[in-house]
């Protein structure tokens, strides 16, 4: 028996936010890692596709400037005629995804964004911000990241990666590259 | 009635015989099974109802739509992401259609280990049968083998392992292989197409953004639920209050103890959130020269068990799975960035995958962690378990060469290792360490586990608290081991025999 349903304006929830410990930045890597067990073919993030729409809401504006350099970099064709990803949906779709989720679990992304701008100066002894790299020296700086004896540092690579990755190849643009043929709504299924 | 909390906005306080929590393969059935039986029911899910014109065949759309924190659930150490439903249906509207009763040895270790009396295949049968007849449970027709799963075959047969074409919940199946993310074509009999609808039918109301946070006791037993209404990101729209004289706790190995502890029941026995098993997996990617388009048709439906022998040994072994992964997830199992990581998505219509899945002995725990709905779970491997883990790496890789894969993708992190055909497998790991590959779980269980008794075990046979009058529990929670086979239909039989018990004893639960 239903006693009462009543009408009431929505509340933020009591959210805790974790400080930069190194647990919490292992579970911001882990968030965007599970990317990576997805790595495992199995599942991963996102947000409502309707937010998908619009200006940057997540990240900032240097923040989104920095995820987009990166991301061009991680996804890299190699192909004149390919898309890149300004001309694509692709970081505004990682900042929707981001926008959608628990605060508890995305809090740390910016400062893991400031990390691979000011990586060159930190551990590459260069004197320029990624973001003023040329293609080849960003390339250089990622593979840092990737290879660094330093755990952390890889682990915080691969969430990255993970994070440009599902932003690029849930772009539509991106699919002929590969020969996915993409959704089958509205076409004839294959049985 | 199936009632979207967030489209409304304010409290919900409700009255109710039962109160169950959770929609998925135990909930969904549970309600229903008792709705039938005239009882009063509310279901409480704390994700979104979705229903088959929702699933866009999108990764970006569906994977956040479907998943425990949009996917991104881990262990506390970030080593296994653990994989797990998060809406009206829960991990049925996500799975793969697996449809394994529990192994006939495991049900006799439950009940010779685990006290379990009358705990027997015989037992269990009406419940199997119920539950199969209802998910629609057949024989995958030989038509129905994908060309991946044709290949998988072909090499476990060369190679001389056993495997064997299983069953499924798949009614007039397209093929299109969109399983993972939602079956836009109602062809899964997921929870959301049977029970769900079934329950809703029989007078049960079902809300959906409805988190449970709280069950209160006293002295006599359970008396009610409290909770919020919620989004997907935590925010809170809402409170949700139900009475009930019964509580069944359906909501997944994870939550499940997570509530029960954060509700402060007792715990006599200590048992509530310990033993948790994951079942892990790891994935080998395997590339072939001619198309396979492997991400189309039934994606599992051979399964290779030549690695586990459960009337030998019923605690441990493994088996091995094909899968395969839309461009997102492809991507993500691929080693490098860049172009390198570029020229291997060129393949990606020649791309398809082998899991190995543990039975595993490892035992890990959920603990209450920073905040409501966000448990800690706490789980490594064994040193035993992380030596059979890499053994079934290679067997994959074995197996992925002998079905004519040009070359393999270990999972080795940052970067995975890259075997072509006639390498030395020497080269792969000895052991799969956390950390250095990624680790996945769809299948967590045990952490309120089932055994005759109260000093060792959360609840009875029946999932019957041994210690709060009126509390149930009927999800993976109850497994008293890991189970070694794919957990859909023995979540739902037991869930169907808790159901029967609350019944039966209707008239003194209700005192």
């Amino acid at each position: 028996m239903r006693l009462r349903r009543t009408a009431r304006a929505p509340r933020a929830t009591a959210t805790s936010y974790p400080s930069a410990t190194r647990r919490g930045f292992l579970r911001l890597v882990g968030s965007t890692a599970t990317l990576a067990t997805l790595a495992q073919l199995r599942a991963l993030p996102a947000a409502a596709a309707a937010r998908v729409e619009g200006a940057a809401r997540f990240f900032n504006t240097t923040e989104t400037e920095i995820l987009r350099q990166v991301m061009e970099r991680m996804v890299d064709t190699g192909l004149a005629d390919a898309p890149r990803v300004r001309d694509t949906r692709a970081v505004a779709s990682v900042d929707a995804l981001c926008a959608g989720l628990d605060p508890r679990a995305t809090d740390l992304l910016p400062l893991l964004l400031r990390a691979f701008e000011y990586g060159p100066i930190l551990f590459d002894l260069r004197f320029s911000r990624f973001t003023r790299l040329s293609d080849a020296e960003q390339d250089e700086s990622l593979a840092g990241w990737m290879k660094s004896r330093i755990g952390l540092r890889r682990t915080a690579f691969l969430a990255m990666r993970n994070l440009c990755f599902v932003g690029w190849y849930s772009q539509q643009e991106t699919w002929p590259l590969i020969g996915y043929e993409g959704p089958l709504l509205g076409k004839e299924p294959p049985a | 009635m199936i009632e979207k909390l967030l489209e409304g906005g304010g409290d919900l306080v409700e009255r109710a015989d039962v109160c169950v929590i959770g929609s998925g393969a135990g909930g969904a059935v549970a309600a229903a099974e008792l709705a039938a039986a005239g009882r009063s029911v509310v279901v409480l899910e704390q994700g979104p109802y979705w229903t088959n014109a929702d699933f866009t065949q999108r990764e970006d759309q569906m994977l956040p739509r479907l998943f425990e924190d949009a996917g991104m659930r881990q262990t506390a150490d970030g080593a296994v992401t653990i994989l797990q439903g998060r809406n009206v249906g829960g991990s049925t509207v996500h799975n793969l259609c697996y449809a394994f009763r529990t192994p006939g040895p495991i049900v006799d270790l439950w009940r010779e280990e685990h006290g379990l009396d009358g705990f027997t295949r015989e037992a269990l049968e009406p419940s199997f049968a119920r539950v199969e007849a209802n998910l629609r449970v057949k024989p995958i027709r030989e038509d129905e083998v994908s060309p991946l799963n044709r290949r998988i075959r072909t090499g476990a047969e060369k190679l001389g392992y056993s495997g064997f074409v299983t069953r499924h919940n798949r009614e007039n199946c397209v093929k299109a292989g969109y399983c993972m993310l939602g079956c836009t074509y109602g062809a899964k009999q997921s929870m959301l197409v049977t029970y769900v609808p079934r329950a809703a039918a029989a007078g049960a109301r079902i809300y959906a953004d409805a988190r449970a946070e709280r069950i209160e006791a006293e002295g006599g037993g359970v008396r009610r639920v409290l909770g919020s209404v919620v989004d997907s990101a935590g925010r809170v729209h809402g409170s949700v209050e139900v009475r009930a004289r019964v509580v069944v706790l359906a909501a997944g190995a994870v939550n499940s103890p997570d509530l029960w502890l954060r509700s402060g029941l007792a715990n006599g026995s200590g048992q509530v959130g310990r033993n948790l098993h994951l079942h892990p997996s790891v994935t080998v990617a395997g590339v072939w020269d001619e198309p396979l388009h492997a991400y189309r048709g039934i994606p599992q439906s051979y399964y290779i068990d030549e690695f586990i022998d459960l009337e030998r040994n019923p605690h441990s072994g493994y088996v091995l799975m094909p899968i395969s992964g839309f461009p997102v997830l492809t991507a993500l199992t691929l080693p490098g960035f860049g172009r390198r990581h570029f020229e291997q998505m060129r393949d990606y219509t020649g791309i398809g995958g082998l899991l190995v899945l543990l039975h595993d002995r490892s035992a890990g725990s959920v603990v209450p962690g920073s905040g409501v709905g966000r448990p800690e779970i706490r789980y490594a491997l064994t040193p035993h378990d992380r030596r059979l883990l890499a053994e079934g790496v290679r067997h994959c890789a074995e197996v992925l060469f002998a079905a004519g894969a040009r070359r393999i993708v270990a999972p080795t992190l940052p970067g995975p290792l890259v075997l072509e055909r006639g390498d030395d497998l020497g080269a792969l790991p000895s052991e799969i360490v956390a950390g250095e590959a990624p680790i996945a779980s769809t299948h967590p269980q045990s952490t309120c586990r089932m055994g005759g008794d109260p000093r060792t075990s959360v609840v009875d046979a029946f999932g019957e608290s041994h210690e709060v009058p009126g509390l149930f529990v009927a999800d993976m929670s109850v497994f008293p081991t890991s189970l070694g086979a794919p957990p859909q239909i023995t979540t739902a039989a037991l869930a169907d025999r808790s159901a029967q018990r609350i019944l039966a004893r209707w008239p003194e639960l209700a005192g």
